[in-house]
């Protein structure tokens, strides 16, 4: 198995920190997926994550200048690493100004991603730097536990309104309530609610528009089409891992939308030029 | 004690203390007549800085006794840094509303009265209360150290930001060809998952190179930063004068109105620990640190035989088969099976703390006789009569 990327342009190196420091605040470890298109930082929705998962897939293209990988086996060429991203953050963010950044592959005491920046100086040489960045191979086996995810078969899709809005309701709401209730329409319109015994505070958004997924994206061409389009879709979710994922995002999507499965599922969808980071949040009775 | 410092000195001054404060609770007031001197020791005494502002930086200084009728000796305090450095906490305050700092001492009261003279006539006025304490200094013959290093204002502070806060230690190691320093963790299980960082210069970065003998030193990363900090705000070349490890490292900056310098302990890693000392004072402390310390304090204390005794266990009189031109200065017995490369003596397990005097007014030539805390002894008698008048106090 090897792996070895250099990023020398300034914007992608920091473009590629800004996603994995966003990911490092969504949780501590992470799997990390490498095939010769893309790389997926992979969060698969376990009780421990309390059924929180994470999908997030960038194209190396438009971030590595050199990207050689060589997979496990020929017929599966793909590598699997689990590791914490905070330190891989940790790693990028120290060297933000370094003429090449490089990752590789490595086995040092333990298999680690060695990230290797060339800094630049007064003189003729050059500082290195080096951090090794622990990692643990997933066994090829258990790479069924990292798929892709499937869109569920929502009931409502809507865009969302600015991230900053959302996270300053959120924020506040938290302080009243453990849990907070997204429904949303096929109308663009979407409330944020708490109820409480002493209290219910509901945050009304309208005119958010609802992405045309169309007859090819949703399996089932049917519930949104025949669904009525004032009728709401909600889902109860713990605020603070809607909130946890708000306060991370450190990447400004140039769009973002969510979709619900009534009462079952809160899907979390930012897409980038270069990324998309999909976010499932379990419902809760 | 009288001194008085000017506006944007006062903020030179403040950030003084700030990067004493990251080194010790306490801080010692010394004015003598080359200026006056703030020094702080950490807890574990392996750390000790020292700024020494000459007359020239302050307005007026005068450091005789404030009554000319009674003794002129001069008066040298202990303060607590918790009382001080809220006095200084907020520079950029400072810089805009004082216009003078005044401080003084005298012998016939308990108080230190810090007074800021601010703008709009605004007056403050602290009285602290100081412990009268003989002065603390560090004897480090910094000019017997066989590896000298000058570091541009910028370097050493770009190359610590690269290690998160939260480290402790690092180890910097320095060949003729090549200065690094990377993070230091203790073995143990937490060592395999743990990130490492290193970083890697070429010597001609620096103003100055010289490393005569290869070696890896470590020591606590904490206390350096307080002291790069207040050298980058000022921009000033830093000194580095090593050996190898187990004796101590020394930052230091010059300037006209001051100078600045941070003495730190280094590790000196062991294979056996057999070789510690009858004193039994072996306390398991959870740091190295504070468990050499204890060590050494304790043992230093019945100077003379103990100290002796137990210096002798750790680090052997011999010399060095590597032909210094400098007098020998103690290695440990097994460091002469090692090659040149790597400097890990196998001595027992603790860090080489700091040789501290207690003075009293006036400097005391016959170290033996010195009252605590002296805090590390010495090889043995000979070397120490050999070296210790001529070392440079700090």
């Amino acid at each position: 198995m090897k792996f070895r990327g250099k990023i020398v342009d300034v914007a992608c190196l920091n473009h590629f920190t800004r996603v994995v420091t966003t990911i490092s605040k969504l949780t501590k470890t992470c799997v990390l997926r490498l095939n010769p298109d893309n790389l997926f930082f992979v969060l698969s929705g376990k009780v421990a994550n309390g059924g929180v998962s994470m999908w997030c897939e960038l194209s190396q293209a438009n971030f590595f200048d050199e990207y050689q990988m060589e997979g496990v086996s020929p017929e599966n060429n793909e590598i699997c690493l689990e590791l914490a991203p905070e330190n891989l953050s940790r790693a990028l963010k120290t060297v933000q100004n370094a003429k090449s950044v490089k990752v590789k592959l490595t086995k040092k005491h333990c298999p680690c991603l060695t990230v290797c920046a060339e800094l630049p100086t007064l003189s003729s040489s050059s500082r290195v730097v080096t951090h090794d960045v622990p990692v643990d191979v997933i066994p090829k086996r258990l790479w069924h536990e990292f798929k892709e995810p499937s869109v569920p078969d929502f009931d409502v899709s809507i865009y969302l309104p600015p991230l900053k809005t959302i996270k300053n309701v959120v924020d506040r709401m938290k302080n009243l309530s453990n849990f907070l209730v997204i429904e949303a329409n096929m109308n663009g319109e979407m409330n944020l609610k708490i109820e409480t015994d002493l209290v219910s505070v509901t945050t009304y958004f309208k005119d958010l528009g609802n992405p045309p997924w169309g007859d090819g994206a949703s399996q089932d061409g049917g519930p949104t089409q025949s669904r009525d389009p004032d009728s709401m879709a909600e889902a109860r979710v713990d605020v603070r891992k809607l909130q946890q994922f708000l306060v991370g995002q450190q990447v400004n999507p140039s769009k973002s939308m969510c979709n619900i499965v009534h009462q079952s599922v809160l899907h979390l969808i930012l897409l980038h030029e270069d990324v998309s980071l999909q976010y499932f949040i379990p419902a809760v009775a | 004690m009288k001194c008085v410092i000017e506006g944007k000195n006062a903020k030179v001054f403040g950030r003084a203390v700030h990067a004493l404060s990251r080194v010790g609770d306490e801080l010692w007031l010394d004015p003598t007549v080359k200026g006056l001197a703030l020094r702080s020791v950490n807890s574990a005494q392996s750390a000790y800085a020292c700024f020494i502002f000459s007359p020239l930086f302050f307005q007026q200084y005068s450091f005789m006794g404030c009554v000319p009728k009674q003794s002129s000796k001069t008066v040298k305090c202990k303060l607590l840094m918790k009382s001080l450095l809220p006095l200084f906490r907020c520079l950029t305050s400072i810089e805009r509303n004082v216009e003078r700092c005044q401080i003084s001492v005298s012998a016939s009261s308990d108080w230190v009265i810090i007074q800021f003279f601010c703008r709009h006539g605004i007056t403050k006025t602290h009285n602290l209360r100081f412990q009268e304490k003989e002065a603390l200094q560090a004897e480090f013959a910094s000019h017997l150290c066989t590896n000298v290093l000058k570091a541009p204002a910028r370097l050493l502070g770009d190359m610590v930001v690269h290690f998160p806060v939260f480290q402790e230690e690092i180890t910097l190691s320095a060949t003729p060809l090549r200065f690094s320093l990377r993070n230091y963790e203790e073995s143990g299980e937490s060592q395999v998952k743990m990130m490492y960082t290193e970083m890697s210069l070429h010597p001609e970065e620096f103003e100055y190179f010289h490393v005569d003998v290869n070696s890896e030193i470590t020591f606590c990363l904490k206390e350096l930063r307080g002291f790069l900090s207040f050298t980058e705000s000022h921009c000033l070349p830093v000194s580095v004068h090593f050996d190898s490890a187990g004796k101590p490292v020394c930052f230091s900056v010059e300037d006209v109105l001051f100078e600045a310098s941070v003495v730190l302990a280094t590790l000196m890693e062991s294979k056996s620990t057999d070789s510690i000392q009858p004193v039994g004072t072996q306390v398991h402390a959870t740091s190295r640190c504070v468990d050499a310390a204890a060590l050494r304090v304790h043992a230093c204390e019945g100077h003379g035989e103990t100290g002796r005794e137990r210096i002798t266990s750790s680090q052997g009189s011999t010399v060095s088969p590597h032909p210094d031109p400098i007098p020998p200065l103690p290695q440990t017995q097994q460091a002469n099976k090692e090659s040149i490369s790597v400097n890990t003596s196998p001595a027992s397990s603790m860090v080489c703390t700091l040789l501290f005097k207690a003075l009293s007014s006036e400097q005391d030539d016959n170290v033996c006789a010195a009252t605590p805390p002296v805090l590390a002894g010495y090889s043995d008698e000979e070397m120490m009569e050999e070296f210790c008048p001529k070392s440079p106090s700090l």
